[in-house]
């Protein structure tokens, strides 16, 4: 993919724009549009464009976590009021609430004792820039957990919200990891282990001992921070799986 | 010696730079946008706080001068409206100054830091991915003591020795965002610092172009910013290669 590079207020010439029938266009993180037709970078980032839908974006790698209404997120219970949870997504953020019955099956008679420090993992299901973050720990379309609730046990760890956004790409057709991070899938061939990834740079991973947990952990944010590559996150999950 | 940008160096912080001029080090770490206190928070838009460090000691009223000029400057490129009621906090350390042994007059010096800090701080605030609303530039020249001849991007002996400096800053469209200058100088050396100084911060954004190679043979001086900035842009998306 040859990729374009943009620096911040630099325009996005009007050819690259990609042509939908509706004659709409969809802009993703790091644009900004001016009526009636300018699109400005606000960011630096190599451009993106989707054809398909029409959308174009701009990549970038660092940052704090903006929440977006979908993500899932790991939430850090801070504190209860009289129906909701304050939850932390991100520090030194204002804080997420969670109501205490968006849960699968819960009721006022049954639902989540959660107490402060407690994890949750959860769906961004509102977020303004006026308004605090509502998040919601099952599919309130739905009423299925699909995977989301309370986080027991295991151990969370930081990432990078771009590291963390590459492991929930998930596998092609090809069967190759789509975010090119295959410390998972390795790990996977020899020990058994729970994994939760947030996009707001958190990983939570339980399994049978804590050795194992903290090896995960470990090699996650070592692939994150010193940037491995696939044959590298390979021979490193090899060296750490002959102590475990 | 063309001016330096490493990217990232410190993994905690939001968005960090180091920038070396061949003056100053500046250590810039950006965080936000995060919680802002009640007292300082902004209905419509984001508050900006700059704190700067000295190489030594700490911070007095020349500090509390730079953080309100850099203060002003960074909100004017940073997009405040996009985080309303949140803090951009940027902290800036000053690693390296000209050494004591060379005297320079103190109003003299206060400016001279001024590029070199906004370079730094702008390179954090792309780091921190924080939305922009325009790339900046900042250059420092002086005028020599004869009063002729302008200087860009001085050495210790020349800021020394000089008659009048000269901080400016640029956007990529050549407009003015900064303007501070110390010492003595009329408006026809103001004018010709303004010139070349407006044509180095158009060179350290120029596009690259196909014969970039050629460029750099005949002399011309690189667009050091914007190589800096797209070899962190294409080492963030490396990944995407062996993926």
């Amino acid at each position: 993919m040859a990729s374009t590079i943009f620096l911040p207020g630099e325009q996005v010439p009007s050819e690259v724009l990609p042509r939908s029938k509706k004659g709409t266009l969809t802009l993703g993180p790091g644009l900004r549009h001016i009526p009636p037709a300018t699109v400005l970078a606000t960011t630096l980032g190599s451009l993106h464009i989707d054809h398909k839908k029409a959308a174009l974006w701009l990549e970038h790698e660092n940052g704090r976590y903006q929440p977006a209404v979908g993500d899932l997120v790991i939430a850090q219970i801070h504190h209860s009021s009289v129906d909701t949870w304050h939850c932390s997504l991100t520090p030194h953020t204002s804080l997420a609430l969670l109501n205490q019955l968006a849960f699968e099956s819960a009721s006022r008679k049954n639902r989540p004792n959660l107490k402060s420090g407690d994890l949750v993992y959860a769906r961004v299901s509102r977020c303004s820039k006026w308004d605090d973050v509502e998040i919601e720990g099952f599919n309130s379309a739905t009423g299925k957990a699909e995977g989301m609730g309370p986080l027991k046990g295991g151990m969370a760890f930081g990432i990078s919200p771009a590291f963390a956004r590459r492991l929930m790409m998930g596998t092609g057709k090809d069967g190759l990891a789509k975010g090119g991070v295959v410390v998972l899938d390795e790990v996977g061939e020899k020990v058994k282990f729970e994994v939760a990834v947030g996009r707001n740079g958190r990983v939570w991973v339980d399994s049978g001992s804590v050795k194992t947990t903290i090896t995960v952990g470990r090699l996650l944010q070592s692939a994150d921070e010193e940037k491995w590559d696939v044959e590298r996150q390979r021979k490193e999950v090899k060296k750490a799986l002959r102590d475990v | 010696m063309s001016p330096e940008l490493t990217n990232h160096p410190l993994i905690r912080a939001d968005g960090s730079a180091t920038h070396t001029t061949s003056l100053f080090t500046i250590l810039a770490a950006v965080n936000g946008p995060i919680e802002v206190q009640r007292r300082d928070e902004l209905p419509e838009e984001a508050a900006i706080e700059v704190n700067i460090r000295p190489c030594a000691g700490i911070g007095g009223p020349r500090e509390r001068w730079l953080e309100s000029v850099l203060a002003a400057l960074l909100k004017s490129v940073l997009l405040v409206h996009a985080h309303p009621r949140t803090l951009m906090q940027v902290t800036l350390q000053v690693l390296k100054e000209p050494s004591s042994g060379v005297r320079v007059r103190r109003r003299l010096g206060d400016v001279a830091v001024l590029p070199a800090l906004v370079n730094a701080a702008f390179a954090a605030c792309v780091d921190a991915g924080l939305p922009l609303g325009r790339t900046v530039v900042a250059g420092l020249a002086v005028v020599r003591e004869d009063g002729d001849g302008v200087v860009v991007d001085p050495d210790e002996k020349a800021l020394a020795g000089c008659r009048s400096v000269h901080a400016m800053g640029f956007d990529a469209q050549g407009e003015l965002l900064l303007n501070e200058s110390g010492g003595q100088f009329e408006l026809r050396q103001w004018q010709d610092v303004f010139e070349v100084l407006k044509t180095t911060a158009a060179v350290a954004i120029a596009p690259t172009g196909e014969d970039e190679a050629m460029m750099n043979g005949d002399g011309t001086p690189a667009p050091w910013l914007r190589q800096a900035l797209e070899g962190n842009a294409r080492e963030a998306g490396a990944w995407r290669g062996v993926g």
